[in-house]
């Protein structure tokens, strides 16, 4: 089920997965995605609550501290696989249009 | 001036835009939200302001918890630092202000949005609605047993049962139409979200339609006290109104119940288990106390005798018989009797009357006795005197220890002695019985006197029939 959940990511899925490479909270997530995409994508609390937990029960992060209401996570080899495999989609994705492009432009 | 006040709240738990529409208009009024009871939310006087409310969901959420579960206070902080302010929860939706008009909005991804919904919806709404509807068709399970099986007269033959279906199937059909509706909103926004939408608006027609079943269900309610009132079952009546407000103080006391253990900091299993048995000995004193009298003190029974009673002979007999029997042993045999007592019972209901007389009469000074007991039953719709017929001509076995010992069935007779329409006497296997049945137009009597005579039966037919 977790794999077909997650055969493809939403922009804020690939940035918290991103975001969470170095150990981070929610509340650094948010912000790290706010500041990186610079204000292109924002994830609401909710969302960002409800992401986490999805990615903790698919073991695609995991949690590494609780400090009162705080929690951290860092992302798993599962995580880091899903994460690739969205890059290598992207890139494909990229490459196709490119090739697209390229024919185009030679034509006569 | 008061400062706080309750509110009911009719919000389904899906319709988080009517929820956050109806806080922020609301706090504009200058009522800000401090608590959300299961059915009445309290608001407190606050000064008039613009600000925007939005609701979450959170699974670990219940109401037995004896505070926010980790996972809420991780959901809290996360909202604090996007600047939004708890408020309070309402099962799973976490309730949350915020002033500033440029705070990200709680959520931003309309799919999970609606996955979050629906896995609220499957821990609180569908079970307990789902479990709503099969009580409520249990309630009035002998109606909707006669609906299926087309038999007009026992869904209307009383008042009890007619008032149970007058509740029940408009309730039915609220419950159903909310699950129906709460699927049917799934789907669309679901299509919606595909298609780059959001989540759709629910809309108020779910919110009027709960108002028009409560109506309904208090007209009914009403209509049923008169009628019971009017027809002399003055002791169902007091049954219901008792039944209803012990059911009320029954709810309130579990949920204090609830709350009070919630105060005590006992786990959530805890506690589920002490509302569990609180719930389970207060329904048992309270609503098994209440029926124990009722049947102890013969509520029900809708019987009125004559009055003073005074004893002779083991038995009680009346001081002043009644005089309002349509047909009486003294008419009936020619004889006079100076013991006697007799009484009438009311069984109908709005459509169909159904009056029971009963006699009996010390023969001389006794201890022997003589019986005389008939029904009258009327009607002034055709259609349901056919019914009615159909359903007193039935077969009845009578049962001992889940064993069918013998069956009471009709056979046609000869009705120009009864000076009737059609008559049927009852017999077990081939032998005749005393009883019989006697059909007029608008009128069915059934009539038990042991071995009649032509004359008798004559008399009784003059005394029974219908006037012209």
């Amino acid at each position: 089920m977790a794999r077909e959940k997650f055969q493809t990511l939403t922009e804020p899925m690939f940035y918290i997965l991103l975001s969470l490479r170095e150990e981070r909270c929610g509340t650094d997530v948010m912000a790290w995605v706010a500041e990186r995409t610079r204000g292109r994508v924002s994830i609401g609390p909710g969302t960002l609550y409800n992401l986490l937990d999805s990615f903790q029960q698919s073991d695609m992060i995991r949690e590494t501290h609780v400090s009162g209401r705080k929690r951290s996570y860092l992302i798993t080899s599962r995580g880091r696989e899903i994460l690739e495999a969205e890059y290598r989609r992207l890139l494909v994705l990229t490459e196709d249009y490119q090739a697209c492009v390229e024919e185009r432009r030679q034509l006569p | 001036m008061r400062n706080t006040k309750y509110c009911v709240n009719n919000f389904c738990l899906y319709d988080y835009r009517g929820v956050e529409e109806r806080l922020s208009d609301m706090e504009a009024k200058g009522w800000r939200l401090e608590k959300a009871g299961p059915s009445l939310w309290k608001y407190r006087r606050a000064e008039p302001a613009r600000v925007r409310y939005a609701v979450t969901y959170s699974d670990s959420a219940s109401w037995f918890n004896p505070g926010p579960t980790e996972q809420q206070q991780s959901l809290e902080e996360l909202c604090a630092a996007a600047g939004w302010e708890k408020v309070c929860d309402w099962f799973q939706m976490q309730i949350f202000r915020t002033a500033n008009p440029a705070a990200v909005p709680l959520e931003t991804d309309e799919a999970l949005r609606l996955e979050g919904i629906h896995r609220s919806m499957k821990r609180n709404f569908i079970p307990v609605n789902i479990i709503g509807l099969f009580l409520l068709l249990f309630v009035a399970r002998s109606f909707f047993l006669a609906l299926f099986t087309g038999d007009l007269y026992g869904m209307v033959r009383n008042n009890a049962t007619l008032f149970a279906a007058s509740i029940s199937v408009p309730a039915v059909c609220f419950q159903v139409y909310l699950l129906s509706n709460y699927f049917l909103w799934r789907r669309r926004s679901r299509r919606s979200i595909e298609d780059g939408g959001t989540c759709l608006p629910v809309g108020r027609a779910y919110r009027r339609a709960g108002l028009v079943m409560w109506g309904l269900v208090t007209l009914f309610a009403a209509a049923y006290i008169l009628s019971e009132l009017s027809g002399g079952g003055g002791g169902s009546a007091l049954y219901f109104v008792l039944y209803m407000s012990l059911f009320y103080l029954l709810v309130f006391l579990v949920r204090r119940t609830t709350a009070l253990l919630r105060g005590m900091k006992v786990s959530k299993t805890a506690n589920m288990a002490g509302t569990l048995i609180v719930d389970f000995v207060l329904a048992f004193a309270l609503i098994g106390g209440l029926t124990y009298t009722a049947l102890n003190h013969d509520w029900f029974s809708g019987g009125s005798g004559s009055g003073e009673t005074y004893e002779y002979q083991n038995r009680e007999w009346d001081v002043s018989p009644r005089r309002d029997f349509p047909l009486t042993l003294a008419e009936l045999t020619g004889e006079r009797y100076d013991h006697i007592s007799r009484e009438v019972r009311d069984r109908g209901s709005l459509f169909v009357s159904e009056r029971n007389y009963w006699e009996i009469a010390l023969l001389g000074d006794g201890p022997k006795t003589r019986n005389l007991s008939y029904t009258l039953y009327e009607t002034k719709y055709p259609v349901l005197q056919e019914s009615m017929l159909e359903d007193l001509l039935e077969d009845d076995p009578v049962r001992f220890r889940g064993m069918t010992m013998f069956t009471w069935h009709y056979l046609p007779e000869d009705p120009a002695p009864w000076g009737a329409e059609a008559a049927w006497r009852r017999h077990i296997d081939e032998d005749p019985e005393d009883t019989w049945i006697l059909v007029w137009p608008g009128r069915a009597v059934e009539i038990r006197f042991g071995s009649p005579t032509e004359a008798q039966m004559a008399i009784a037919a003059a005394r029974l029939k219908p006037e012209a």
